[in-house]
């Protein structure tokens, strides 16, 4: 087993080397304005050169990326191929740990197919042989789960602040965590219970969540010099500034809008994705893991500036709920819903912006494809996560929802 | 008792204080590819006059009482107390190479418009730069009230103030703001109020030259008004049309012989009661160039390329003929040494709609080393990625160390301009290629103008020589062609948008909320049902 995950590991190390990723780089894609390559070095040139890179629209990275690849990490082709090579090796090895944890195993030969299913994954190799900084975001999710699922709390808590500071819609994630370092990683989807402690528990973990967030921020703010850094990173994500088309649903919808109706739309885009956590938590209260992938699939599915990466996170952890395969309703229509999203995505988007024989509309409808197929994969697990507890269909009755 | 108050009268307004002085005068240049560049220079000035302060533009204003400046650009500059303003409409590009400078700098094409001003008032200082586009629009009729904080920009370093600031109260301070409208072209309608604004226009002097069907023919047109304070003199408004004509062109036998006739359509009749000077300037071209004649003869010859005729106590007309008479027909030279001292050329690289390259190849014609400040505003459409910016140099090493002391602030979206302004060292005969990567932005639906497809227009460079800040050479106006949505579609994006997060998300909603049950399903075997 050993030996096939080193093979898969080399092939990825000489994929980054090889020049596939500076094709990579510019797509749309695979990086946002938020996770670009190509930003992240115009901010550090700027900070180099003495110009408050946020002064300007150009670099959205969190001031913690800036001073990690400004001093610990200088950025240069081949280290960055391989620290980013690194780091999805990294994010393999978390998910092959909260496999481990919630299957109860120590060793299985399942462990192979989990890491396979994430390092061979199209939409998580691309974005790192693009370079784009959603690779650590997904990296840090899975370290967040993989402590979390160990009970290691205050790392999990500690990476979940910094996964919050480069992407801040991920704060939705900590009710699931919460509820998660409250009770076990294991399977529960077949028993559903009320939740077992005490709601009150969770105070001390979420005021330590709280003060690491707010370390985080004040460090920021030291590093990028006031407070302006909030209004370019975190407020992109309110005020969409940056209409660059990316595989997610808002950017359309905000480059056709009147003025007049921006900000309401703004706010309700924003508010729809705060609409889901409390209902799955509720829900899916025996067993917070499999609530909190689900959140992410929401995420994947309506955050501002997605990548193929946060679809990619979410289908990648479907490797860890086997017991859901036989409840699935439609997966081969999602499956190759998403195939063929994924195929015609670069094509239109060629065509619309580096041929200019295509229309917008023709990227437009794939991007509503792709979304069709992550809500369809996202609610597909929500029916098969609630239908194992019922059991398998006996002759003659059927399982139904009234 | 009458004259009495005649006399008396009359020494008021010769003790007024404000004396008006007022020049005119024609330059014209024969240029080595058989055009004409003619430079119009009318000047009054507003003796022993300072302008307004800014404090002071609360209260009303004392009257100003003007003879020959023209009251509708005084009542402007004082209105919003402008020490220093320069706005220019041209047309065409200037070719720096085979016409060399021009008589005054400001040759970018489109409409530029820049003035320093005081704060101190009320009204800051960007209320009073959008006030005064929009005055100016309706004096010029021109739109130059779309200047706005999309295209405004302060670069100091490129253009320093041309006269004299009056001191401010100590923490009030003088500020620039400069804008381009690269696509503004001139036409008639913004000479005829150019025209009102001098003494003699139609019928006497050097402007009675000022033909429109003619000026505007031209290769290169353009009309500028410059005003600015000297502390010694008083205020100085200078208006000038310059333009690059043509006789080869528009003769009949493609000669390059040129009369004032010929070219303008009309002759100089008498000399404007006004002026207390009115003079053609005529630069010599080089006799080995070909021989040539000038009719009539020139009252005055200070200079060995340059003869003067004095118009300024003229009573008949005048009409300058130049005149080739051993060419049969003009023939184009074919090689031609550059007469600037550098040549500059701008070019936007790239094919794709998101990414492309800024190019700017520079070229010094001069043996000397020449050092020259390197303005770009660029409107946010245009990201600069400042990160991939390289020199090289014309045997293809890079030469990075010659752009020096970068100020940079960059673009914010839907918002400012950026603005980069560098010092460039030429080396002697040294031919520099700049270039860095671009990202070209999208727009909101409603930014995009009624005629999308065209692209943007993109000011000129301007390459200012750090030794002669006056002689600054401005590159050509770029297109950049953005990606458009489709503009029939909000309606159905909205509608379609909604409709897939609705569908996942009542969905959803659906299968949380509702309870699963057991039912028993028909036997298929059981007789009973039928």
């Amino acid at each position: 087993m050993a030996l096939e995950l080193w093979f898969a590991v080399a092939t990825r190390v000489a994929l980054a080397l090889s020049s596939v990723g500076s094709y990579l780089q510019d797509d749309d894609q695979l990086s946002s304005p938020l996770t670009s390559y190509d930003r992240l070095q115009e901010g550090i040139y700027l900070f180099q050169h003495g110009i408050d890179p946020y002064s300007g629209g150009t670099f959205r990275h969190s001031p913690l990326a800036l001073s990690l690849f400004s001093t610990v990490i200088p950025l240069s082709r081949v280290p960055s191929k391989l620290i980013w090579t690194l780091t999805d090796a990294v994010g393999a090895w978390a998910l092959v740990n909260i496999w481990r944890a919630r299957s109860n195993t120590a060793r299985s030969t399942r462990d192979l197919r989990v890491a396979a299913i994430y390092l061979i994954n199209p939409y998580i190799f691309l974005p790192c042989l693009a370079l784009s900084t959603s690779t650590f975001e997904t990296t840090l999710q899975l370290l967040v789960l993989m402590f979390a699922s160990r009970g290691q709390s205050s790392a999990s808590l500690l990476a979940l602040a910094v996964l919050a500071h480069l992407s801040l819609p991920n704060l939705l994630l900590l009710p699931p965590i919460l509820l998660l370092l409250l009770s076990d990683p294991l399977s529960h989807l077949a028993s559903p219970r009320p939740f077992p402690k005490k709601h009150r528990k969770s105070l001390p973990l979420a005021a330590e969540f709280i003060v690491f967030f707010a370390a985080l921020t004040l460090a920021s703010s030291l590093t990028a010099g006031g407070w302006g850094w909030m209004r370019n990173t975190w407020g992109a994500g309110f005020m969409l500034p940056d209409l660059t088309p990316n595989p997610g649903l808002w950017w359309y919808f905000f480059t056709e809008m009147f003025d007049h109706f921006r900000p309401f739309f703004l706010m309700v885009f924003s508010m729809h994705l705060l609409i889901y956590v409390a209902p799955l938590c509720i829900k899916f209260q025996h067993d917070p893991l499999y609530a909190h992938f689900l959140m992410l699939g929401v995420l994947g599915t309506f955050k501002p500036y997605p990548t193929l990466s946060d679809a990619g996170l979410f289908l990648s952890l479907i490797a860890l709920f086997p017991e859901i395969y036989p409840y699935l309703r439609y997966p081969i229509v999602t499956t190759l819903v998403h195939l063929h999203a994924f195929l015609m995505l670069p094509l239109f988007h060629h065509l619309w912006i580096g041929t200019g024989t295509g229309n917008a509309n023709f990227f437009y409808a794939i991007t509503l494809l792709f979304g069709l197929a992550n809500g369809g994969a996202f609610l597909d697990c929500v029916w098969a996560g609630l239908r194992v507890a019922i059991g398998e269909e006996k002759d003659g009755w059927a399982v139904v929802q009234e | 008792m009458k004259w009495f108050i005649i006399c008396f009268l009359i020494a008021q307004c010769l003790a007024s204080g404000n004396r008006e002085g007022y020049r005119e005068e024609l330059t014209l240049r024969p240029l080595a590819d058989g055009k004409l560049a003619a430079h119009f220079s009318f000047s009054t000035v507003l003796e022993r006059d300072e302008p307004r302060s800014p404090s002071s533009l609360g209260a009303d204003d004392i009257s100003q009482h003007y003879n020959i400046f023209p009251l509708a650009l005084g009542q402007i500059l004082r209105e919003y107390a402008i020490p220093e303003l320069h706005l220019t409409l041209n047309s065409g590009k200037w070719d720096y190479d085979r016409w060399g400078h021009p008589g005054e700098a400001g040759v970018g094409s489109g409409a530029e418009l820049w003035a320093w001003m005081g704060d101190g008032a009320e009204a800051s200082i960007d209320e009073r730069w959008e006030a005064l586009q929009n005055s100016l629009a309706g004096l010029f009729c021109a739109s130059l009230g779309s200047m706005d904080t999309l295209h405004t920009t302060s670069p100091t370093r490129a253009f320093p103030p041309t006269g004299d600031l009056p001191r401010l109260p100590q923490p009030h301070t003088h500020s620039l703001r400069h804008a381009t409208l690269p696509a503004e072209r001139v036409c008639t309608e913004n000479l005829t109020p150019f025209l009102k604004m001098l003494p003699c226009p139609a019928r006497a002097g050097v402007a009675a030259l000022l033909a429109p069907h003619r000026i505007f023919d031209a290769d290169w047109h353009g009309l500028g008004v410059h005003v600015r304070w000297r502390a010694d003199t008083g205020i100085v408004l200078t208006l000038s049309v310059q333009a690059v004509l043509d006789p080869v062109r528009t003769s009949a036998d493609r000669r390059r012989d040129w009369t004032l006739r010929s070219v303008f359509d009309r002759s100089i009749p008498r000399a404007c009661a006004v002026a207390a000077s009115s003079s053609v300037r005529v630069l010599l071209p080089s006799p080995e160039d070909g021989a040539y004649t000038l009719f009539p003869e020139p009252t005055a010859f200070p200079d060995s390329g340059l003869v003067i005729y004095d118009v300024t106590n003229n009573t008949s007309d005048l009409d300058i003929s130049m005149r080739w008479p051993d060419e049969q027909r003009f023939s184009y030279p074919l090689d031609h040494l550059p007469i600037s001292d550098f040549s500059a050329q701008r070019t936007l690289k790239g094919s794709s709609q998101t990414h492309g390259h800024l190019s700017m190849i520079i070229r010094n014609n001069k043996p000397i080393t020449l050092r020259t400040l390197y303005l770009e505003t660029m409107p946010w459409h245009l990201e600069f990625f400042l990160h991939t910016l390289s020199l090289t140099c014309s045997d293809g090493t890079k030469c990075n160390h010659l752009l020096q002391n970068m100020t940079y602030t960059p673009s914010q979206p839907h918002a400012a301009p950026a603005l980069l302004q560098a010092m460039l060292e030429l080396p002697p005969h040294e031919t520099l290629h700049i270039s860095f990567r671009v990202r070209k932005a999208f727009l909101r639906y409603t930014e995009h103008p009624p005629d999308a497809q065209r692209g943007w227009d993109l000011p000129p460079a301007v390459l200012v020589p750090a030794d002669a800040p006056d002689r600054r050479v401005y590159t050509s106006a770029l297109l950049v062609d953005l990606a458009t949505p489709d503009f029939s579609m909000p309606y159905n994006v909205i509608i379609m948008s909604s409709v897939l997060i609705s569908l996942i998300f009542g969905s959803l909603f659906n299968m949380l909320i509702r309870r699963f049950a057991v039912v028993k399903v028909a036997d298929p075997l059981d007789s009973n049902v039928g």
